[in-house]
């Protein structure tokens, strides 16, 4: 089947046309989707977290690629999970879903809903992985509530082969002392696609989201995050950091948004981009939206080839070209891979990212 | 604890009012005629390029859209604009009807009888005619051509030049205004200035003001030869008042090889007027653009003065400030395409908005592949007054290399209440340590301005600080 | 008496930090306050000294025969009230030179002579060993943390209150500049004008003829005698005076 998804990662206030940002569209030919064959997920459900009937907390929720790709994997969606953690609960292990794409299973429509009640903490883990280079297609929605006091970790790895087009659509709400925590690794796929956006609605709510993507030989990224303030004293974090090699391209769209009312609020983004190739295309816009003046929004972005000063330390330690710039993207990506609770899924990713990279020995 | 906020006095101000109906949204096509248009061209006496060149302006305009993004442009009312441009036009200043507010404001800011009239559009050039007419005897002495455009078009020394250049940076085809200002621009200055001479004095626009049409449609053209070094200083700190609310001007800068040329604005359009001005400046090899921007009046504004770094090792330095009060909705920011090697930029702005204003931060950074060796550096900062007003920061980097060096900060926040506290500890009352601090955050705009106008500058500040301007 | 302050409670965010303090401060007299982390030294000046987030909830403060337990800093700062603060704040493009020019035509209401002005700053900078240059440079952006105290002393010179309060001013700063700094408040004080010194060190009030010695803990001053009591918290601390207090 067909999809020509519009208005994708849509920045919530337009600019220039001719710098082609104001958003995106996603048109793609699939294998029709049909119930995904295999278990997703691993192992059971820790104590106190269940599959729920029960509707998501929040009608008509934002997400951060918008309602056209959202009402996509809603109305044709082949597995995914709606879960629900009791008040209180404190899961003691994470919930893991594996999610593969081969030739069985062509086509992945994940559509997902984690609510956590008050005061409880659940950490979901996504990982998304093919077959070689076979081609597929992953679009993946989740939806996260985090009642008062609560604490949602939510986890997409992304680790897709060449074959493969892939689009991660969350929309985030947090109530009272919620807390929502996102970590996103976009490694692999042909193109990816990511939206998050997220309402930080209760008085002293937070958002901490940390992404980390890696572009090479023709693979496009686009990327679309949203921290919407709208009650008192909440604070997001935003941090992305990436390489892109060969002929690869990101977009990075990041918006902090301060409501007015938001009093005291804080919302911090932070961008890395480190280029290797003179063929890569990186365009971002990091927007600070503000009504409220008793605030506190910073962003910083950097974008270059790896400090010299930095290349030089390494290589004088004894380590080649090669090897300092593997090192210093690796260390980039640290801090992200090493928050990943599963240990196989953590050695995964690490050797993912090392079998990427050893392309960089031919560059010299 | 309840945060203290400055009691700014309210001043009820009467915003002057268009009586003639009232459009609720723009028109495209009504109002300016092939006809109007050739009035025009007849009545400045247009060579014939140029009289073709608006024709084909007013084709091109008709066929554009109004921007989809950026502040509404709804109150525009493009029939009144026609009837205020045709040479003819019964539409004339009159003292009586000019707002009390810029009245006063002309008497705080010291402004001479005399040059009031001429601000406000209602008075011929007093003194400053002859003020202007030694200026340029000056500068002719060392080679410096500095006259208005209409005569430049004519001139048989200079009439080619001119032609090679106008609308050449800046085509009708860029956008809806550009066009327009094809169609119907009237005035500005032309200034070249030839190989290797450095004007000593600022050159000022400020002397050009004259009847209807001009100051709104006003086009300026410099072209700086090799090693040429100029500043050009365009506008002034008292509020500019205008009968018909359109500003379209543009502004088209050639920065040759090695040149360097400092561009500075300070912009106070009345609290009516919609300012959609275009600035773009071309530099070649080692050449050096530097702007200096400071944008506090206009009920909207549209302005993004745009570099083209084409020549190897060329720089742009940007440093602005706007400051949107009570009913403005100043979009402002600027742009920088890097087309050559080893190219630098430079963007560094700061914003206030108070009293329910909007102020918005636009720019785009473009790096093209075959421009290695780069440097970009954007840092903008905002200032919230209050919480019944917004701020914007909508940046864009488009970076086609990996051999660059780009970075961007962006801060927005309120004067924090340490500061005050500080201040105050020190004697200062509550709203004059306001009114130090804002200066302050101001302060790296003012220091590139020659003195006069960064005094101007600072008495602006205070003078909005103290809710006195509309 | 210059500073007579009466019962005071103090509270932050609704946390009272002092809990009915009472100091009185003479004209002529340099009273030195001490007392372990969290005690409410800080609270105690920045009430003084009007900060706005610290709330009154009991008591008076009088100054020099007037009750500014309720007015805003800068009427203190007319009345003849100086702070030194312990991490003064950066306000970035205003002069130190301009800053202090302003300061001082609000505080005493009266033009001030340029020329006459600019010599006197001069001078002072040169006997705080402060380079010419930090005149124009924006209040204390960049200053180390010595520098900023100097920074402060200087106006403190510039201004010449009835009263200076120094919160600190030793924290941070080498041997040469204490000693320099030490110079500075003995340049200042005089028969006529007081000094109320925060200080965990003793090095700077060596100098220094110390009237009284405070001991501030829990929000309360809870023993008060004279420069000896600087030596004795210097070899036993606190604990036993605060045991001897409940």
């Amino acid at each position: 089947m067909d999809v020509a998804l519009r208005n994708v990662n849509m920045l919530p206030v337009r600019t220039w046309n001719r710098l082609g940002i104001n958003d995106t569209g996603l048109q793609e030919k699939f294998s029709d989707p049909a119930p995904y064959r295999g278990k997703a997920l691993a192992g059971s459900l820790p104590e106190g977290v269940s599959l729920t009937k029960k509707p998501f907390p929040v009608s008509d929720a934002e997400t951060g690629m918008g309602k056209d790709t959202a009402d996509f994997v809603e109305s044709h969606s082949n597995c995914g999970v709606s879960l629900c953690a009791a008040a209180g609960t404190k899961a003691e292990k994470p919930v893991v879903l594996n999610y593969e794409i081969s030739e069985k299973n062509p086509t992945v429509i994940d559509c997902n809903e984690i609510t956590a009640e008050e005061g409880s903490e659940i950490t979901v883990v996504m990982g998304y992985r093919s077959e070689g280079d076979v081609p597929g297609f992953h679009g993946g929605l989740t939806k996260l509530y985090a009642g008062k006091g609560a604490v949602i970790h939510l986890m997409q790895i992304q680790l897709l082969g060449d074959g493969c087009t892939h689009f991660d659509n969350v929309g985030a709400f947090a109530e009272e002392g919620g807390k929502i925590d996102i970590v996103q690794a976009e490694l692999g796929g042909k193109h990816a696609f990511s939206g998050v956006k997220t309402r930080l609605g209760g008085t002293k709510s937070q958002l901490n989201m940390n992404a980390i993507y890696l572009g090479d030989h023709q693979r496009s990224i686009d990327i679309n995050y949203i921290a919407q303030h709208t009650g008192r004293k909440t604070s997001s974090n935003i941090n992305v950091s990436g390489a892109l090699l060969d002929e690869s391209q990101k977009t990075f769209r990041g918006t902090i948004d301060f409501v007015r009312g938001a009093k005291q609020a804080v919302g911090h983004e932070n961008e890395y981009n480190l280029l290797f190739s003179p063929k890569v295309r990186n365009r971002t816009a990091p927007l600070i939206l503000c009504q409220e003046e008793d605030v506190d929004g910073q962003h910083a972005a950097s974008t270059g080839r790896i400090d010299a000063a930095r290349l030089f330390y390494l290589m004088s330690r004894g380590l080649s070209e090669a090897e300092a710039k593997k090192l210093i993207i690796e260390a980039q990506f640290h801090p992200v891979i090493d928050r990943i609770p599963d240990m196989e899924l953590k050695k995964e990713v690490s050797d993912f990212v090392k079998g990427r990279l050893s392309q960089l020995e031919s560059m010299g | 604890m309840e945060k203290k906020k400055t009691m700014v006095k309210d001043i009820d101000r009467t915003i002057y009012d268009i009586k003639d109906k009232v459009h609720p949204s723009y028109e495209v096509k009504e109002g300016l005629t092939p006809e109007i248009v050739e009035e025009i061209s007849k009545t400045k006496n247009d060579p014939k390029w140029m009289h073709d060149f608006r024709l084909k302006s007013l084709e091109i305009y008709n066929n554009l859209k109004v921007p989809d993004w950026g502040p509404s442009l709804d109150g525009l009312n493009m029939n009144d604009i026609v009837t205020y441009i045709r040479p003819d036009t019964p539409m004339r200043g009159n003292w009586a009807q000019v707002p009390d507010d810029i009245k006063n404001t002309f008497e705080r800011l010291g402004i001479p009888e005399a040059e009031r009239k001429s601000l406000a559009g209602v008075g011929a050039q007093y003194d400053s005619e002859v003020v202007y007419h030694n200026v340029r005897e000056e500068v002719r002495r060392q080679g410096v051509v500095y006259t208005d455009m209409e005569s430049a078009i004519r001139d048989p020394q200079y009439g080619s030049m001119v032609r090679d250049h106008f609308m050449k940076l800046v085509p009708p085809t860029d956008h809806k205004f550009a066009a327009l200002h094809g169609a119907v621009w009237s005035g500005g200055s032309f200034v070249y200035v030839p190989p290797h001479v450095k004007v000593e004095i600022p050159l000022q626009s400020y002397f050009r003001l004259n009847a209807p049409g001009a100051g709104q449609f006003e086009h300026t053209l410099i072209i700086l030869g090799e090693g040429a070094d100029l500043h050009f200083i365009e506008g002034c700190s008292a509020p500019k008042y205008n009968v018909a609310n359109l500003h379209a001007g543009c502004v088209e800068l050639y920065v040759a090889k090695n040149a360097h040329l400092r561009y500075s604005t300070i912009e106070n359009w009345s609290k009516n007027m919609y300012n959609l001005n275009t600035k773009r400046a071309l530099v070649e090899e080692g050449g050096n653009m530097e702007w200096v921007s400071g944008s506090f009046g206009s009920h909207v504004s549209y302005l993004y003065p745009m570099s083209i770094l084409n020549g190897e090792n060329s720089r742009m330095e940007f440093t602005g400030i706007t400051f949107a009060g009570k009913g403005q909705n100043l979009d402002t920011g600027a742009k920088v395409v890097h087309a050559a090697p080893h190219t630098y930029s430079d963007i560094s702005t700061k914003s206030i908005s108070k009293d329910g204003g909007t102020c918005t931060y636009r720019s785009s950074v473009v790096i093209l592949p075959q421009a290695y060796g780069c440097k970009s550096s954007v840092n903008c900062e905002s200032l919230m007054l209050d919480d019944r007003s917004r701020s914007d920061t909508i940046p864009v980097m488009d970076i086609q290399n990996d051999d660059v060096d780009v970075g961007h900060e962006a801060k927005i926040g309120r004067i924090s209440d340490d500061a005050i506290f500080y201040l105050m500890s020190r004697g200062m009352s509550e709203e004059d340590a306001r009114a130090m601090i804002v200066t302050g955050f101001a302060e790296p705009i003012a220091k590139e301005l020659p003195v006069e106008y960064a005094v101007e500058m600072n008495n602006l500040i205070k003078l909005e600080m103290e809710g006195a301007i509309g | 008496m210059l500073l007579e302050i009466k019962n005071l409670k103090v509270s932050v965010d609704g946390n009272t930090i002092l809990h009915g303090l009472n100091l009185n401060v003479g004209k002529g007299e340099t009273h030195v306050l001490m007392g372990p982390n969290g005690a409410g030294k800080s609270t105690l000046v920045n009430t003084i000294m009007g900060h706005p987030e610290y709330k009154v909830d009991e008591g008076s403060i009088i100054f020099d025969g007037k009750d500014i337990t309720h007015l805003p800093a800068n009427e203190r700062a007319k009345a003849g009230l100086f702070l030194s603060f312990q991490n003064p704040e950066e306000v970035p493009g205003v002069t130190l030179e301009n800053f202090m020019r302003t300061s001082r035509m609000a505080i005493t209401g009266k033009p001030v002579k340029l020329f006459a002005y600019k010599k006197e700053l001069k001078e002072k900078m040169a006997e705080l060993n402060m380079n010419d240059g930090y005149a124009e440079r924006y209040l204390n952006v960049g200053f180390s943390g010595g520098e900023k105290k100097k920074s402060e002393i200087l106006q403190m010179l510039m201004l010449n209150p009835k009263l200076a309060i120094l919160d600190e001013t030793d924290s941070g700063l080498d041997v040469d500049a204490v000693k320099i700094v030490s110079q500075g408040i003995n340049q200042y004080k005089n028969k006529d004008n007081s000094l109320l010194i925060i200080t965990h060190s003793a090095k700077i009030l060596e100098s220094l003829k110390v009237d009284y010695v405070h001991v501030l803990v829990d929000g309360k001053i809870v023993k008060t005698g004279g420069s000896e009591l600087v030596g004795e918290i210097g070899r036993n601390g606190f604990q036993k005076i605060a045991a001897a207090a409940v």
